[in-house]
């Protein structure tokens, strides 16, 4: 088993009186594909969001390969060598493709470096084509894909992505999940998938833990999930387990 | 008649281009952190100040002071920023609005305190004398201040779409929260903004002073024309900016010709209400 990439450990953040964390612990390691699902409101995209420093939790540490990286800016994060992509794809919507991830690409680069970087993310991302277009311009699938190259661009060692499957068709879906193995395997990125499409989840994770109003109630692997009466019922409800 | 009426239109045109400046300065500010600088005119007025005092003491001209206010005003911008800005950024829109009040009191204060109420100019240019085209006489130190007017909102323009600091600032401006995770550090992006913002008043302020003399309630007057230009052009178009403070400074020098002097804040301001009921996002404006 390898080592630990992310340990986040209770982990709590509230906003007034809701709990969207409660004492969340859990694990990473390197170079695996792991998953988080829950519910909706179960407290996902808020768990990454304090991961990421977008937000500060109330409680609770997050270590990153052992440093305690707890509340620190997001640049600071992306600089360590973590970034996230957004639920609702936030592409800088007046720039063009190339730009956006030419963004991405300065963390790391200077001068004619950075167009290489954006040659090779865009080439793996497959935006070749769209290179010249506007953001606001696309269409939900290459947009996701615009959001992945932006956030390659600054070379991360551990990636969260936060439904970057939905609304995608099937076809679209099997294409982004070759492109998440393919980094993987090849670019040795470790991959955090939140996630609804269980197509995804169980297709790509290593390990699930499932998250529900702000705890977690279950980890395993995608067998053991899948089996597990407490994810059942918080999916279906008491009474769906027969 | 006519030929009076265009001569003023075309004297209005030209005065619209440094407009057209200082309201870059403000987009700028305004459109990556969202803050109404209402001392922004004020930063002009302190500009030609400025300009006026190292022609006086230095016999620098005009022209060339941008040289040496351009980096000074980068530098005050900065400390404003950290020193005000910086602190009100999480705060109320109230808040914000009492600060940038505050430092506009106080730099006209200031200004008052230090070089009187009374009006200062310059004693001369080196662009001196006028140019005669037809029938119609222009002033070379105008021409050849909105021609630099210009060539500086080109360079604004080349720095946010070429550099890598440029394209900092306008992800910031999206979306901060996506730039931040993408290693774009905003206070540092923040501060730039307004340095730069600011900056840009001392090459208005020297454009200016060669054929102006300044006041100490100067600013008020250029802080509200910069906004009527940046609101009339709307957010993010920088030939929509130059085109917006081309018709503030022509419908200025029409409301003057064709009514009273006293009328050219009358037109341009109901023009600019005109404009706004419209077309809200401005002429030129981004969704």
């Amino acid at each position: 088993m390898s080592a630990p990439i992310l340990q986040v450990s209770q982990l709590t953040k509230r906003f007034g009186s809701l709990v969207a964390l409660n004492n969340v612990s859990l694990e990473i390691r390197e170079g695996e594909i792991f998953s988080i699902i829950g519910p909706n409101g179960a407290g996902k995209t808020t768990l990454f969001f304090n991961i990421v420093g977008l937000q500060k939790p109330d409680a609770g540490r997050v270590l990153f390969r052992g440093a305690d990286i707890t509340g620190k800016p997001p640049h600071k994060i992306c600089d360590l060598g973590i970034t996230c992509t957004f639920q609702v794809p936030r592409a800088f919507a007046n720039m063009t493709v190339e730009e956006a991830v030419r963004v991405g690409a300065y963390q790391r680069y200077r001068g004619r470096e950075v167009q290489r970087k954006v040659d090779e993310v865009l080439q793996i991302c497959e935006l070749e084509e769209y290179r010249h277009q506007r953001c606001c311009d696309m269409g939900l699938a290459p947009l996701r894909r615009v959001e992945l190259a932006r956030a390659l661009a600054t070379e991360p060692v551990l990636l969260l992505l936060d439904e970057a499957g939905a609304g995608l068709n099937p076809s679209e879906l099997a294409g982004f999940m070759e492109i998440l193995r393919r980094l993987n395997e090849e670019k040795r990125i470790t991959l955090c998938i939140v996630e609804h499409v269980m197509q995804m989840v169980m297709g790509l994770a290593q390990r699930i833990v499932v998250l529900d109003y702000g705890e977690v109630i279950a980890e395993g692997t995608p067998q053991e999930i899948s089996t597990n009466p407490r994810v059942i019922e918080a999916y279906l409800g008491k009474g769906a387990v027969c | 008649m006519t030929d009076t009426l265009l001569q003023n239109l075309i004297n209005g045109a030209l005065t619209g281009c440094i407009y057209a400046l200082i309201a870059l300065g403000l987009s700028l500010i305004f459109g990556v952190m969202n803050v109404v600088n209402f001392a922004h005119g004020d930063f002009v007025m302190l500009s030609m100040y400025l300009t006026f005092w190292i022609g006086l003491w230095a016999g620098v001209d005009a022209v060339f002071t941008p040289l040496l206010t351009f980096p000074a005003l980068f530098l005050i911008g900065l400390l404003a920023y950290y020193a005000l800005i910086n602190r009100t950024l999480r705060q109320r829109y109230v808040t914000q609005i009492a600060v940038t009040v505050g430092l506009m009191t106080f730099l006209r204060a200031l200004t008052q305190l230090i070089w009187k109420a009374q009006p200062r100019a310059l004693p001369y240019s080196l662009i001196q004398g006028n140019i005669q085209i037809g029938p119609y006489t222009i002033l070379a130190s105008r021409l050849v201040s909105a021609a630099a007017s210009v060539l500086a909102i080109l360079g604004v323009y080349f720095f946010l779409s070429r550099t890598w600091a440029g394209r900092a600032i306008r992800a910031a401006s999206d979306d901060l929260d996506a730039a931040s995770l993408v290693g774009v550090p905003y206070r540092q992006t923040y501060a730039l903004a307004f340095g730069l913002g600011s900056a840009l008043t001392a090459i208005a302020g020297g454009l200016l002073m060669t054929f102006q003399q300044v006041d100490p309630t100067m600013g008020v007057r250029f802080g509200l024309l910069s906004w009527c230009v940046l609101a009339m052009a709307g957010l993010g178009s920088i030939p929509g900016l130059l085109i917006s403070g081309i018709i503030v400074g022509a419908a200025e020098a029409v409301g003057m010709s064709l009514w009273d002097p006293r009328a050219r804040s009358l037109i341009v301001y109901l023009l600019f209400i005109l404009v706004l009921w419209l077309r809200p996002r401005g002429l030129f404006g981004r969704k």
